[in-house]
Parts: C-alpha cells; structure tokens; sequence
C-alpha cells in the first residue's frame, strides 16, 4: 500500500488478506445490521398494509340508470348477486324485471294472480306473505336463479358471445362468465296455493317472518289479530308438499278510536308484534304463548308532535327495527333486558341508536342482506347509508331531484339500486369496506343490539350473518394488562430479591452457576408452563384455595418470626452461626408456614368463608368481611411496620438505650406480636365497618372462581418471566462499582443496608428496565395465557376470573378468520396493538437503561 | 504452606525472650546499621525473594506501651499464595503510621485486614491476630459490623455514594437508625468541619456528591469516615488519584486530625510519608522490614535497602 498523509514510506506492507477480512467483514456485519432493522421494519410494515383498509373510506361510484316506464305504486325495488338485473314490486303484485345492460323491461308478470290486500316483504326483500280480501294468504319467496344451460342447445349467436357480454335469452340473461361457461340469470317465484283462514274477512295487515320449522304469520283481519304458524308436511304417498295453519285468535282488545294499525311487524322468530300507528304510537304484543298473549309495552317511536312514520323496516335477524318519520329522522329500536324493566316480559323497546340529524322525510329504508347496514333514501332523493352499530355516515348520494321511492343493497353489499318516484331504476357501484369495525367500533364503547347500554365487547364471530360482530379491543387489551399485573405481582419481586440475593449475599464460588441455572428456567418452553397451569395447577389450587390465601400470611410470619427468635440467641452463638446453621433455620421456617396454613386453611374458610369459599366467592353466602380482611391485612401490617419504624422506633430506642441484647430480643418479639395482634385487629374492625356499611369486596377484586383464573396465569407467567428479570436486574445490581459496595461495608453497614441504601438505589434504573423487559414479555406471551385462562374476554378485575388477551385472541381466532374480512383485518390490529404495546414498553426500558449507563459511567 | 518461625516479638508485646536486634540496638553500642544475620545473606532483599529466614528491624522510637492497634505474627493467604509475612507492628495512639513499599508488597492487604474487609473475599485464610485497644479483632465472636464501625476507612479512589453531600457525610449514622435531624445536622457540619470541606460545601448540602472535584470528594470520603467517630483511620492512598495542590489538601487535613484519631496510611509518596507521619513501616513482599519513627526511618534507617528505598534508589 502507498504511504498515506506520512510523508514517508513505512517500511512493512499490511497484507492483503488483512485488508481485504476487514472489508468483508464491515461488509457482512452491516448487512446484517441493516436486515435486522429492516426485517423488524418489514413486520410493521406488512401489519400496517392489513390494518390500514380498515380505516380508508367505502366508495360508491355511478354505474348505471334504466327508464322503468310508468309503475303504479311500487313497493320495492330489488338487485340480483351480479348486479344484471333489477325487479319492481308494485303494490297490485306486478313483478317486472329489467336489464341494466339493454336498459330494457324483459319482463312482466303477476305472480299472486289477484290484487293482494296486504304484502309483507322480509327486510332483504326475499321471502314474503299476501294476504287478500277473501281471507286467504299465501306465502312464497322472490329468487333470482343462476344456471348453466348447456351451450349445444344455444342458438349459434348465443354461443359465441364474447366474455362480460350481456345478451337477453328468455325471461332473462345470459353472460360469458370467466371460466368460460355461459350463465344464465333470472328471476323466479316460488308460492304456496292460496291458504284459507278460518275467518274469510278482508286481510287489513299481514306480517311474517321465518322459523326453522316454518313460516310465522300475524293477520290482522275483522278489527283483531290472529297468529299463524305454519307447518310444511310431506304426503308421502304422493310427495306433495302441504302446508298446515294453526291459528290463535290473540287476546289482543285494539282500541276503536285508533282503528287499524297502519304496520304490522313480527319480531325476531316471531315472539313478538308489533303494531305501529303513523302517529308513531307502538304496541308491542307478547306472543311467545299466543294463548294468553297481551300487550306488555307502548312506546311513541315518532317524539315529534304531528309528524308521522314514513318508512320503517327491520335490520338483518329482524330484531332492530329502523323507523323513518316526516321529520327526517331515523331510529333504531331494538329489545333490552334492564334489571328493572317494568313490563309484564322483562324487556324494554329502547331508541338505541340515531342516525344523522333532522332533514328532508324519509321515504325509503334498505338494510344490507349480509351486514348491520342500512340505507335511507328521502324526499328530497338524497341516500345515505349508515352502519347501524356505529351510527357512522359512511356515505351520502345526491341521486336527482326526485323522491326516493325505494331502494336495496346488492346480495354481496357491492351494489345499491335505487327507485326514484320518475320511475327511473339507477344502479351505484360500491365498495362499504370494513364499516363495522372503526376507531369508535373498537375502541369506545358501542350499544350492540340486544345490550342494556354502550359496552366494550369482542364477540367477533358467530354461526350466522345476522350475528352483529363486537369489536370491541378494551376487553383485550384489558386482559393483556390484567395478565401482565398479576404475573408481575408474582414474579417481579421474587426475580428482584432474588437478583439482589445472588449479587450482594451469596458467595462468589455459587453467584455464577445459580445464574445460570435461573437463566436455564427461560429456556422452559412456555406450552410446558401453560401445560403444568391448566392441568396440574389449576385443579390443585381448587381444592387449597383458602389455604393458598393463608399461606400468604403465614408464610412472611414465619420467617418473621424466625427471624426475631434468631435475635434471642446469645451473641456469641448468633455471630458464630451466621453461616449455614442460619441458612437451615430459615429453610426450617418455610415448611413450618406452609403447614400452618394447610393446617389454619380450613379453619379460616369456616371462620371467615362461611365454610366453602368457592360459594362465598360466588356470592351465594356469608358476608363481606372475610374478603376485607384478607385484602386489608397486608395494608395494616404495613401501615404497622411504617409506624412502628417511624413513631414508636425511636422512642422504644430511646428507653431501651442501656437494656442488654436479651432484653431488646425480647422487646423486639413483643412488638412483633402486638404488631400482628394490632394489624389483625385493625384489618378486622375496618372490615366490619365496611361490610356494615354495605360495601362488599365481592364482585370487584374478589368474585366468582373459575378454575383457570388470573391467580394461576400470573403464578405460572410470573415463572415464565422470572429468568428475564432476575439476569437483567443481576446485571445491573453486579454492575454498581465495587467501590461503593466497600466504602459502606468499611463504613459499619450491614450487606442488607449496603444493598438497599447504597446498591438498589444506584442500580435502580437498571432494575426498573429490567422490569420494564419482564413487563414486554408478560404483555406478548401467549401460550400460558391461551392455556391457562379459559379465554373468556370479560373486562373484570376479580383476580379468580379469567380473561382473554391480545395474544391469545390472536392464536385463537387467526385460524378461523376469513382471508381479508374485517375479523381478519381487526385480528392483525391486535397484532398492531401488542406490537405498539411491547415496543414502546422496551423502547422505554432502553431508554432508562441507557442513561443508567451514563450515570454509571460517572461512578 | 511450610510455616516458618520468626524469632522477633513487636515491641510492648510481654516476652521473657528478647530479640537479638533489640540487643544490639539496646546497647547502643553500633550505629544504625545491618543485623549480622542479615547482613551475611548478601542483599535482604534476595534473602526475601529467596524466601529465607529474615527478622524485622524495630527502632527503640517505635515502642509504646498503649497502642491503639496491635499487629501480631499476622499472616495471610489468598488461596495457596501466602500475602503476608509474619508482620508484627503497632499503631500508636493520636499518631499517624505510613506504610510504605513498593507495589504489591501487602501494604494496601494489611490495612484492609484491619477493619476486616478481606473476609469479603471467599479465598482468603489468615493467622495471628490484630488487636484493637487490646481486644482480638480476630476472635470468632466478634462482630465485625460494631468493629468497621470503630475502624473508618479511606480508599485510594474517592468513593463517594450517589447521593447528596449531606447524606454521604452522615451515612454512619442513618445505618445506625439515627433520625434526629438536628443530631444529623450537627454531625454533617462537625465532620465537615473536621475534614476541611465545610467551608466549600456548606451551601450545597443537598446538590450531588459526585458533582464534587476529585480533591473534595476525597476530603468527602474522610468526613465520612471521620462522621463515625472511629477508633481508627484506614487511609489506602488517599492521594493516588488526586493533583499536587489537593494532596497538599489532604496532608494538612491528615495533620489536622491527628491526635483526635490514630491513623494508619498507606502511601506510594516518600514526602508524603516524610510529613504528614509520625511512625513509618518499610514492607517488601508481604515482609514487614523495618519500623520506627519517620525521622528515625527516613533520616537514620538500619537497613541500607530501607535507605535506598526512602530515597528513591531502589532497585
């Protein structure tokens, strides 16, 4: 190499092969580093390209119009799957059909034959009931159907249509689909023979809905209501299908002055009626047993003086019902089951949810056929549509200056199809994305159908698509954090004094294998722990509840008390003893409080627990005072230890200056024992006094035991997390220069005061990073939480109740989630979330440990 | 580890058997010179590499009836290496005692044996014993939290805690349980006081004690020491790490201190030895060579690589 920037030539060369390993090298390490920063990067990349379609707008986009001619009074509008065709449903039962292709009517029929003198259509526009003026019914369903005619039987021309082509062929269209087969696309009805009723009076109203062994009817006919239910049975001689009536004339006395109802709904399955007058005066009739059915509730779903109801229909699962009235507004209505409801049937009508303000009069209401939307179309032919859980606006169309006749969303919620009062049919193209799971959805509390009020809940899926997904992310970060608090209650001390023990008391020869055998726990797969949590644990605490809460006390009391037996022994011998002797006996007082509290355990649970503490944790007996006084004991012990240390300390010091060690030994246990006797007593006054005023600790910290509960997780975690903490804290603890530990030793100190005044204070930062770490892990770990925990994602705080987490969510729900569906989506959220959450919690660590670097530096 | 006998007894030590040195010196017939069985080894200090059989050489002038620290026959091991050397010394009353030597010559061992602070240190084994006020510090029933209370200790780095000045200076007494605040008060100034350090830190009692210069933090390190009211005074280098002018410092504060405390000082510096002490013990590989009065030590030495050594011809 030449001589740089010396001057001279240096006498020997550096090798090539020097040269040459520190540039691969520098090489290689920097790929390295940069792909680790980037892989970490590329994880929150590709979170965020999942999550991020969550929040981006629906869409909505003109697509197509069609001139339906004159109709006479339509009722409804309605859209095939593919969007290729759209139906009108005039009041007389005219049934048209139009191709968005041609713009053409390609067909015209009355399926009912006579005029029906009452239509009741179901929300999606599917199934429905007529009823006629000779007192029949008849039920049936609207369908469009798909085929695959085969093409040998197609005319030539037919044949060779090219791929997306719309051509008419029939009652309908055929299209060349991708896969190359030619589909065919109609409407079809399907109707039962007219069904007569007992009574042969005009049909006023009709309603109906659908049960799993049946259709549900509700007439109203010759001033009163009669039930229906119907049976399809099966002739099997001949095949044919045959449906049977079964009429209950309900008990129902309707008022003359108000005449008939103007709606007539049928709730759910078909438990309840609805009747509404347009003045907006509602009755709601129980018919769960039409034999003695009654009207349990009258509401006014109109508040508004004058103003009448203008449209109304049933979300999907017809359990919310969305009233549209002259003033613009539109509610939903749906049950609830308060505690104190008031009604014969213990559930309440409740205006749940408002969607937007006061404006134009609603004339049209669609709600989607697969999800909680709902679509509102006014006078002035404005549409909007909400989703119905969330109340959020998710999109407003100026349609043209006509009324909106009617209107419905597509079968796949990728399209709207609007009638305008100019007989004109448009079709939107539209894409609502994922409306059901916004910020408010998740995080804030949402009042879900069916709800006593606004709740954070996640429910994310069920078997049916009326099912209203709960999104609600508080319950599971709520488990996250309790999972974390108890595990770190558990672990974080243990791991700190155990960290402190092997740094500052333990001699040098055992501090290095000790750590490696706590370091070796890490490796402990946590399926392993979750394993032991759930099936050995878990039952085995059941059965020692009483004497695992004892034990808490009698535990630290024995070594307490160990301890100031200790100081009774004559100097000499204690000095002398300070070795292994002292070891022993204090390995002596662990079994010693572990027997007395297996031994006081059901002593204490018939004392305190009125004999079965599963029971009195559930509530079902005893009394309060017993959960006070074992949350309240280690508050009074404590407030005993600061006193005793700050006011009576220095004044038993003082009296006792010229006592001989005997005598102090003495004194010492005689407070040790008013202390208990004061702590116990106190704990227990404060407790009944409680109690007495009513206040009860059950249902908050303490309640109802379940098995896999918060105390297992955060023992068993606590296990988990134990390693982590312990080698960080170790670290930082061994770190304090040797220096300071040897100028409080030579100072008179004792290794216990040398540790906490001197060595925990300079390590502090390090040990609370090191806790900050064992925070990170509790908060991600998810197989002993998966398995520990029962999963349910209740937000309680009762420590012997379970809980779900983020992670745990994650493992449990990911498997079964649709690719790219909202549930999907809000599942990589919670990803998100841990991600954030476990970041930040290091990132924080990192930081105090950084300038605990520097202060150590300084030393 | 062969234990070898050693024929000398420290001086006030009660012994029907007078050493031979003292017989020499008793007569005073000869001036300061070599002990014949030394002398004929060629070189002590070969003798001592060679592990051979040497005696101590005491000056009359380091004799005292009532010492306040008493050295006995003291040996020490760190593992299989053997540290100490039958050292046998006294610290006398109010008076300040150098130890000096070149590196690795047991001084800095030997002080710390003192308060105790290499039982710390799992491998270490000793022998003999150490006295303070004529009680054994060595005796199995001692506690040696009550005696490094007696014994205070300076180490060669100022050490300061992490903490305020206020609380530095008065950490003897927090361990003890002491709360009042005006006792505390009053101890922080007297020590300070005593340490030379009131003047400067008087007005920031509660800032950080690491925000000191090296110099005051030292003088910090012995306000502390000094807080205890001990018995004893362990300085190990305490000037080492610090400039000219603040061991100027430190020497008259060790001056100042004098007679209130016994002090026992280690030192690498022959001025600092010459001044601020009062006794001066020469150590060579773990060996106690020779002991006496600085003056005697520095001006009249016995041995001629105890002279070679206090005037900087070593070697």
């Amino acid at each position: 190499m030449k001589p740089r920037a010396t001057g001279t030539r240096r006498p020997r060369k550096t090798r090539f092969s020097v040269t040459f390993s520190e540039g691969a090298s520098r090489a290689l390490i920097t790929v390295g580093g940069i792909g680790t920063i980037a892989a970490v990067a590329l994880i929150f990349v590709f979170l965020l390209w999942v999550v991020v379609p969550l929040f981006t707008a629906p869409t909505v986009e003109a697509a197509e119009r069609l001139s339906a001619g004159s109709l006479e009074a339509p009722r409804a509008v309605l859209i095939d799957e593919y969007q290729l065709l759209a139906s009108t449903l005039d009041a007389d039962g005219t049934l048209r059909t139009f191709d968005f292709a041609s713009g053409e009517k390609i067909g015209e029929r009355k399926p009912l034959e006579q005029r029906p003198s009452a239509v009741s259509l179901s929300p999606e526009g599917r199934d429905f009931a007529a009823g006629f003026e000779d007192g029949s019914v008849r039920i049936g369903r609207f369908g469009y159907r798909s085929y695959f005619p085969p093409e040998a039987e197609l005319a030539p021309e037919l044949r060779a249509i090219e791929d997306g082509v719309v051509v008419r062929y029939e009652d309908g269209v055929l299209q060349r689909v991708q896969d190359g087969a030619l589909r065919f696309q109609g409407i079809d009805v399907e109707l039962s023979d007219p069904l007569s009723m007992r009574k042969s009076t005009p049909i006023e109203r009709i309603a109906h809905t659908a049960r799993d062994d049946g259709m549900v009817l509700c007439v109203w006919t010759d001033g009163g209501l009669i039930f229906v239910e119907t049976e399809e049975r099966t002739n099997f001689l001949t095949g044919e299908v045959v449906l049977d009536l079964s009429e209950t004339e309900l008990a129902y006395e309707p008022d003359p002055s108000r005449g008939t109802p103007d709606y007539l709904l049928l709730v759910g399955r078909g438990d309840n009626v609805l009747l509404l007058w347009e003045d907006g005066r509602l009755e709601r009739v129980d018919v769960r047993d039409p034999e003695s059915a009654s009207v349990v509730e009258v509401v006014d779903v109109v508040p508004a003086d004058g103003e009448v109801v203008t449209a109304l229909s049933f979300l999907i699962g017809k359990s919310t019902l969305v009233v549209g009235d002259s003033t613009g507004a539109v509610r939903s209505w749906f049950r609830i089951k308060p505690e104190a409801a008031g009604t014969p049937d213990g559930t309440v009508f409740v205006p749940a949810h408002r969607f937007g303000s006061t404006g134009s009069a609603v004339t049209a209401l669609a709600p989607s056929p697969r999800s909680r939307l709902i679509s509102v179309g006014r006078e002035d032919g404005t549409v909007q549509i909400y989703q119905a859980t969330t109340e959020a606006l998710l999109v407003e169309l100026e349609v043209g200056p006509d009324a909106i006749r009617a209107l419905s969303m597509s079968p796949k919620e990728d399209g709207l199809c609007v009638l305008t009062a100019a007989d004109e049919v448009m079709r939107w193209d539209m894409d609502p994305r994922h409306p059901e799971a916004d910020l408010t959805a998740l995080f804030a509390p949402v009042w879900y159908e069916g709800y006593e009020q606004p709740a954070h809940v996640w429910q994310s899926e069920s078997g049916t698509d009326e099912f209203e997904p709960k999104l609600g992310f508080l319950p599971l970060i709520y488990g996250t954090l309790k999972a974390t608090l108890y595990s770190m209650l558990f672990g974080a001390p243990l791991a700190l004094f155990a960290a402190l023990y092997t740094s500052e008391f333990l001699s040098r020869r055992l501090r290095t294998p000790i750590k490696s055998i706590i370091e070796m726990m890490a490796s402990l797969p946590s399926v392993v722990l979750g394993f032991l949590a759930a099936l050995v644990i878990a039952p085995v605490a059941q059965t020692v509840v009483p004497a695992t809460l004892v034990s808490f006390v009698t535990l630290p009391l024995a070594l307490l008390l160990g301890a100031y037996l200790w100081q009774l022994l004559p100097q000499r011998l204690s000095i002398r003893w300070s070795g292994w002797q002292r070891l022993c006996c204090m390995g002596l007082a662990l079994p010693v409080g572990v027997l007395s509290a297996l031994a006081l355990g059901p002593w204490v649970e018939g004392l305190l627990f009125a004999g079965n503490i599963e029971l009195w944790l559930d509530g079902q007996r005893g009394n309060g005072v017993g959960g006070w006084l074992i949350l309240l004991l280690p508050l009074c012990a404590l407030l005993w230890t600061l006193f005793g240390g700050r006011a009576l300390g220095p004044w038993m010091r003082r009296r006792s200056a010229n006592w001989s060690r005997h005598q102090c030994a003495v004194l010492d246990i005689a407070k040790f024992g008013v202390g208990i006797a004061a702590s116990i007593g106190v704990a227990l006054l404060v407790s009944s006094l409680l109690d007495g005023a009513g206040y009860d600790p059950r249902g908050s910290y303490v309640g109802t035991y379940v098995q896999r509960n918060a105390l297992i997780v955060g023992f068993v975690m606590g296990f988990a997390i134990i390693p982590i903490i312990y080698t960080l804290a170790e670290d930082a603890l061994s770190s304090v220069p040797e220096h300071l530990r040897l100028a409080s030793l030579g100072a008179g100190a004792t290794p216990w005061q040398t540790a906490v005044r001197v060595i925990v204070p300079t390590a502090m930062s390090g040990l609370f990073s090191a806790v900050m770490i064992g925070l990170g892990r509790a908060v991600g770990e998810t197989m002993i939480v998966l398995m520990a925990t029962g999963n349910t994602p209740v937000m309680d705080m009762n420590i012997f109740n379970g809980f779900r987490t983020l992670s745990a969510n994650i493992a449990v729900e990911l498997p079964e989630a649709v690719q790219n569906s909202t549930h999907y989506r809000a599942l990589f959220l919670a990803a998100l979330v841990l991600f954030a959450m476990t970041f930040t919690l290091n990132t924080l660590a990192e930081l105090v440990r950084l300038r605990f670097r520097k202060r150590a530096v300084q030393l | 580890m062969e234990e070898r006998t050693i024929e000398i007894r420290p001086p006030g030590v009660a012994s029907k058997e007078v050493p031979r040195m003292m017989r020499s010196q008793a007569g005073g017939q000869e001036p300061a010179g070599i002990p014949e069985s030394n002398a004929t080894l060629g070189g002590l200090f070969e003798a001592i590499e060679q592990d051979r059989k040497f005696e101590t050489v005491v000056h009359d002038s380091a004799r005292d009836d009532n010492p306040v620290l008493e050295i006995q026959e003291f040996r020490l091991w760190y593992g299989e290496a053997q540290a100490l050397h039958d050292v046998s010394m006294i610290c006398p009353q109010g008076k300040v005692t150098a130890l000096i030597g070149p590196s690795g010559c047991g001084k800095s061992t030997l002080l710390r044996c003192v308060n105790r602070m290499n039982d710390l240190i799992d491998s270490v084994r000793i022998s003999g014993d150490m006295l303070l006020n004529g009680q054994s510090i060595y005796d199995k029933g001692v506690d040696v939290i009550e005696l490094r209370k007696r014994i205070g200790m300076v180490f060669q780095k100022p050490n300061p805690f992490p903490m305020s000045i206020f609380e530095n200076v008065v950490y003897s007494l927090r361990i003890d349980g002491e709360r009042d605040r005006r006792v505390l008060q009053e101890v922080c100034e007297q020590s300070l006081r005593g340490a030379g350090l009131w003047k400067e830190v008087k007005d920031r009692l509660d800032s950080s004690a690491l925000a000191l210069s090296g110099g005051q933090q030292q003088r910090l390190c012995i306000a502390r020491a000094i807080a205890a009211e001990p018995d004893v005074l362990l300085l190990d280098e305490p000037c080492s790490a610090l400039d000219p002018i603040a061991t100027g410092r430190i020497e008259e504060l060790i001056e100042e201190l004098k007679g209130t405390y016994s002090i026992l000082i280690v030192t690498h510096n022959m001025q600092q030895a010459s001044r601020a002490s009062d006794f001066t013990a020469f150590m060579y590989l773990g060996r106690l060579v020779e002991f006496g009065s600085t003056e005697d030590i520095f001006l009249q030495p016995k041995l001629k690589e105890t002279e070679d050594y206090v005037t900087g011809r070593f070697g």
